[in-house]
């Protein structure tokens, strides 16, 4: 068999996929494409006022004012308290470690294999892992409830002459999440000065100031392309296993405690998956909203793109489904008494059409829908299965903290837990996270204009006998 | 001997940029007296040109290195300075020394990775320098360093491969 390249403005064969719909086969001048993202930068219509606005009045109002009152409360005017000691604070803080998974799960893991969907959102994956890593710390330190004593987690010899515990898990957690912080941070910085180089050259008054410190004198010289190449090459290999070991050292936090429910030796990987599951669902969202209210970004992000964060939901959604009932078949069978109660409390009791919902929302929605090419592929029914899936984890975070918390070895403690100003509180972060995305997305370039030209210039269309196939070349 | 002058040529496409850079070779001017600057990462490969050498792979490994020393400390270190006898258990042991070695270590690793990039590309500068806007609407400029008396030569031949401009080259601010 004879392959020969031909040229990508050759009619493609009748009846096969239309080539151009493909952003990779559908190039366009780099300037037109630095235009457009730019564009979508400084236009703002007075809709995205009204929706800043409203989310910074709740912000005010559930985060900053509820925040406040906590501190100068105590932790009494929250819902923990024997046995639940563990309440939505720890829930959302597992919750939004899990979102963060998503943009290096995303970005990483997808550089690494070559996977080329991936170019024109990862950084909007990326920036969901750093907002999502303060969403996870607010959640810590309001936990804490005295927080002007949050120092104390330092590892420095203070007056009890006694350092951190280091052997703890939850000393781990400090180590861990701040080490995906500062590499989350550092890994969504390096792939943008190029573009923030592209933004300089583009911009004037108070922006071109604002990018021109933030590009750090970037040209694109050989030199620095290939500096920063390698570095991001190391990243991307370095910080998979960072990601990995965070969300299974947040499960440490869970099972090396011996509690009905928590003692699991596959705790690990089943939050890493849960992580996954919930972080690419909203990875998912939030293209789709990126797409719908961003100008311009219908060109970049097109039906290919939802249709392959649709597979991985549905990928991802199956080996959630294992782990969940790998974990629930071995406790299940393990014939331990109160956690025999504790898998009946959770099915039965009170909080019941949660741990159905989660399920619903987890396994039999997915599975029901996105195998379908067509609903992966619509905007709107991606939007929703996301929405479900994210509802549906942060059901499961809840069932596993606070509703597991209920059932413990001693029953004169038993009590359901009923949040208060936690609600408000995590109401403050889901709205402060959207806002700063918001603020983000005016600020840099969501899409990463030069990785999309690289992707574009290694793309081409080979003929094979009669039929036209898409090609990809190894330049990079 | 006669004065070194330093041009840009902007081209529009890659393959008249690569046979530029041939070109250049062979009128006498060295591979370090040229810098090929892009909107996209080019390779040597493409390019056509000598590897460059980059020191981040070994800072890395050095950071590495030095983190996971930190996490021995961590670990090891102050469980001695300030010890914490819990009954029949061991004051450094093996299973959570692993984990604080692993986040130390990689920690360690892309901490001096990150700052590796920026010590091999001298970030952050803010110097004036030669550069034109155009090039990050993916244009590719050849910075090259000639003698006088071979530049028009020079000028003709790249024009002859389709330079879109040559200028003097002049530092400007970013």
């Amino acid at each position: 068999m004879v392959a020969t390249a031909e040229p990508l403005k050759q009619a493609h064969t009748v009846g096969a996929e239309d080539p151009h719909e493909h952003l990779m086969l559908d190039p366009k001048p780099r300037g037109e494409m630095n235009g457009m993202v730019m564009d979508a930068m400084h236009t703002t219509s007075w809709k995205f006022w009204v929706v800043a606005v409203f989310l910074g009045l709740i912000v005010l109002t559930c985060l900053l004012i509820s925040w406040g009152y906590l501190i100068a409360e105590g932790l009494g005017v929250a819902g923990v308290n024997r046995p639940s000691f563990w309440g939505i604070f720890l829930v959302n803080t597992v919750y939004w470690i899990g979102i963060s998974h998503a943009g290096t799960f995303v970005s990483a893991l997808l550089r690494v294999m070559k996977a080329e969907f991936r170019r024109p959102f990862t950084r909007a994956a990326e920036l969901m892992t750093t907002f999502g890593l303060i969403q996870a710390g607010f959640s810590i330190f309001m936990h804490m409830g005295r927080v002007w004593l949050a120092y104390w987690l330092f590892p420095y010899p203070n007056v009890r002459t006694l350092w951190p515990n280091f052997h703890s898990p939850l000393g781990w957690d400090f180590l861990a999440i701040n080490t995906y912080l500062m590499a989350s941070t550092m890994y969504l910085f390096l792939p943008l000065i190029p573009d923030l180089a592209m933004a300089r050259d583009r911009s004037t008054g108070w922006r071109k100031v604002f990018y021109r410190i933030l590009s750090l004198g970037f040209r694109g010289t050989e030199g620095e392309w290939t500096h920063l190449r390698t570095g991001m090459t190391i990243f991307a290999w370095a910080i998979i296993p960072v990601m990995f070991s965070v969300h299974t050292i947040v499960a440490w936090d869970f099972a090396a405690a011996t509690r009905p429910g928590w003692s699991s030796t596959i705790f690990g990987p089943y939050f890493v998956i849960g992580a996954l599951q919930s972080g690419i669902a909203a990875v998912g969202m939030v293209v789709v909203l990126i797409r719908a209210t961003m100008k311009n970004m219908k060109y970049f992000i097109r039906p290919e793109h939802l249709d392959a964060l649709g597979k991985l939901m549905l990928i991802v959604s199956m080996i959630w489904a294992y782990f969940f009932f790998n974990d629930y078949l071995v406790q299940w069978y393990g014939g331990d008494k109160f956690t025999q109660m504790l898998l009946e409390f959770h099915e039965k009791g009170p909080m019941g059409w949660m741990w159905f919902g989660m399920l619903i929302c987890n396994v039999a929605i997915p599975f029901l829908t996105l195998w379908n090419k067509k609903i992966r592929r619509n905007p709107s029914m991606l939007f929703t299965i996301g929405l479900l899936i994210n509802v549906g984890m942060w059901f499961e975070r809840y069932i596993i903290i606070p509703v597991s918390l209920t059932i413990n070895r001693m029953p004169f403690t038993w009590k359901l837990y009923f949040p208060r100003i936690e609600i408000l509180l995590s109401i403050g972060t889901l709205a402060f996270f959207v806002l700063i995305y918001m603020i983000a997305s005016r600020l840099i370039p969501l899409v990463p204009v030069w990785e999309v030209q690289e992707g574009q210039l290694a793309h081409g269309l080979r003929k094979v006998g009669k039929a036209e196939v898409k090609t990809v070349s190894e330049i990079e | 001997m006669s004065e070194i002058k330093t041009f840009l040529a902007l081209f529009d496409e890659i393959d008249p940029a690569v046979a530029a850079i041939d070109r250049l070779r062979e009128q006498g001017v060295k591979d370090d007296q040229m810098n090929v600057i892009s909107g996209i990462p080019l390779t040597d490969h493409i390019l056509g040109r000598p590897r460059i050498w980059s020191n981040v792979p070994r800072l890395a490994l050095g950071g590495a290195v030095a983190g996971m020393l930190f996490g021995i400390f961590l670990a090891a270190g102050i469980t001695n300075l300030y010890p914490l006898k819990i009954g029949g258990q061991g004051l450094v042991n093996g299973a959570p020394t692993v984990v604080l070695l692993f986040e130390m270590t990689m920690l360690g690793l892309l901490a001096s990775t990150f700052i590796g990039v920026f010590l091999d590309s001298t970030f952050p500068s803010y110097r004036p320098k030669e550069y034109i806007a155009d090039i990050s609407d993916g244009k590719i400029a050849i910075l090259y360093s000639i003698q006088e008396e071979k530049v028009s030569e020079v000028e003709n031949m790249l024009n002859s491969l389709g330079a879109q401009s040559i200028t003097p080259s002049e530092r400007q601010p970013l």
